[in-house]
């Protein structure tokens, strides 16, 4: 495991009121879990106000914080549920599926220059992205830029972690094509 | 052939996903890296995913420090809401109020924002003191309240005219509750405080510290003023503030935003120097009295601004001195800190720490310069 993902200190720290601790895993997570909901939910409202039940309940249970396993997991699981649930409640149920999920993924390189990528090939790259399936995107998306694990990243959507591992490979097959096709060009 | 190099083609892209999310084993890294050999038109597209995956995974947090305010603010009563004493440890936390006091003193309002005030400090683990001392001269109540953190603590206060101030590590903030918000604010500071003002030109903000008074209608700002440090400063991020030196009265000192003062603790022996902007290149030996400089983001730490790195959680120190690093990790992580060896006192550093503990910052500062330290359950010896 990865030295920063382990959340046991500051999950120690929230578990005796420290609201630092509490703020600093709201600042880690709030962007992150708002991209995720949002690729359901559609609406920045809905998410701002999904997320925040997800942090509100982190709070109610904080004497408990340290019996769960997996932290960061527990904040994936714990939105997608809660979002569900408001999906169901305004009769939305359409939106809570992998398959109409409409997720932004972050710019290929937050930084093109210090890279050498060129802004064409950053455009393509981009595009190639956007263009995956959205069920594909959603994979890539949680697993690049959330940083989980294959077996988060199934857990999280009930699937297999062999779907995630194929889903993951056509992804980075289909950006990879596409900037093959930069490199043939030039 | 060409079949087993297509076949082997699709077990290439599985292998490089599993590689950049660490997902592969050690047979599955050789495999990619003897398809890798054979297959030299793939290298480009490797090595661009490569770059992609690692330069991709930067922490974007903007905009959520304001959905963490409009968070608190939905659920104010679950965060601020009174609570009993239990879990609080009597040794270093001390409350007291006399029954009545609010009723007396404090419209409604103002009392739930003090109960938000005195729970937000009983549950980040600070030290409140509530005391009222009787004034002969004036034969009136005064009430000063002081909140103060501990080595190891920081903590966030709103005022009762809704300023917002973060607390860092060791310092301590008094008011007095019967004249706040009458027809000033003022507030005395020992330590270091991140200040966002409410504004109100009718009221004055002002914050005495040792060396300097500084006077606000509203803005954001820094104060830093350590009895222990060399140097006493105030950063200003936003509006104007005025800074009187307690020694010069006389002399006002403006500030726009983005400069920032720093004013010698202890007095050399030499005679007063005249204020005045330093450009860049000073004398070096002589530490100027008063400096005014503008504050500079470090490109390299994602343009962070080292005076108020520590309101974002982290340990930042550009170009310091290992003393004064001393100094801080003190006061940060809450374990005293002695350089046993005083050649080690003026070695320079500059570093960004977030999560890491006092035994990993030490680890990285070691890896430059090399030191040996010894750390204790709340001490650490460096030498």
């Amino acid at each position: 495991m990865n030295k920063s993902e382990d959340f046991s200190d500051l999950a120690e720290r929230i578990a005796n009121d420290d609201q630092l601790a509490y703020r600093q895993l709201f600042i880690q997570f709030y962007n992150k879990l708002s991209r995720f909901v949002m690729g359901f939910t559609k609406s920045k409202e809905l998410t701002e106000e999904i997320v925040s039940d997800v942090f509100i309940n982190v709070w109610r249970r904080r004497k408990n914080i340290q019996e769960i396993m997996n932290l960061k997991l527990y904040l994936y699981v714990s939105a997608k549920n809660i979002t569900f649930n408001y999906l169901k409640k305004l009769q939305r149920e359409n939106l809570a599926d992998l398959d109409s999920v409409e997720i932004e993924p972050e710019d290929p390189f937050a930084d093109p220059g210090a890279a050498m990528i060129t802004r064409e090939m950053n455009l393509k790259l981009k595009a190639a992205i956007n263009e995956l399936p959205p069920r594909c995107k959603l994979i890539f998306t949680l697993i690049k830029d959330d940083g989980l694990t294959y077996k988060q990243t199934a857990t999280l959507l009930s699937i297999s972690e062999s779907t995630v591992e194929n889903q993951l490979s056509i992804a980075l097959k289909k950006i990879g094509s596409s900037i093959r096709y930069t490199f043939k060009h030039n | 052939m060409l079949n087993q190099n297509s076949s082997s083609q699709g077990q290439f892209w599985i292998l490089l996903s599993k590689k950049l999310s660490n997902e592969a084993t050690s047979e599955e890294l050789a495999e990619l890296q003897s398809i890798l050999l054979n297959n030299p038109d793939l290298h480009p597209q490797a090595d661009m995913l490569t770059e992609m995956w690692e330069q991709g995974s930067i922490n974007n947090s903007a905009g959520s420090e304001a959905a963490y305010m409009r968070h608190m603010m939905k659920h104010k009563d679950e965060f601020f809401v009174e609570q009993s004493s239990e879990g609080i440890n009597s040794d270093d936390t001390v409350f007291e109020t006399s029954p009545g006091f609010f009723r007396t003193h404090f419209s409604k309002k103002r009392f739930i924002i003090l109960s938000f005030l005195a729970l937000l400090i009983l549950t980040t683990g600070v030290v409140y003191l509530f005391s009222q001392k009787r004034s002969t001269k004036f034969s009136t109540e005064q009430a000063i309240s002081s909140i103060v953190t501990k080595n190891g603590n920081r903590s966030k206060i709103v005022l009762p005219d809704g300023s917002q101030v973060w607390l860092n590590a060791g310092s301590n903030l008094d008011y007095n509750n019967s004249t706040f918000n009458k027809e000033l604010r003022e507030v005395s500071l020992n330590g270091e405080a991140y200040f966002d003002v409410t504004k109100n030109p009718d009221k004055p903000f002002i914050i005495h510290t040792k060396k300097m008074d500084i006077k606000v209608l509203g803005t954001v700002f820094n104060v830093r003023s350590y009895s222990d440090e060399k140097t006493a400063e105030a950063a200003l991020i936003k509006g104007s503030i005025e800074v009187t030196l307690k020694d010069r009265k006389d002399q006002k000192i403006i500030l726009k935003p983005n400069e920032k003062i720093s004013v010698a603790n202890e007095e050399p022996k030499t005679e007063i120097k005249q204020t005045k902007v330093i450009p860049a290149k000073t004398d070096p030996v002589r530490i100027p009295q008063i400096v005014v400089k503008e504050l500079k983001p470090n490109p390299t730490y994602n343009n962070i601004i080292g005076e108020i790195a520590w309101t974002q959680n982290k340990l930042y120190f550009e170009d310091e001195t290992f003393e004064n690093i001393g100094l801080r990790m003190e006061r940060w992580f809450g374990k005293k800190v002695t350089i046993a060896n005083e050649s080690l006192k003026n070695i320079h550093y500059t570093g960004n720490f977030e999560n890491e503990t006092m035994e990993e910052v030490l680890s990285y500062l070691k890896l430059s310069k090399t030191f040996n330290f010894r750390l204790g359950n709340d001490n650490v010896v460096i030498y």
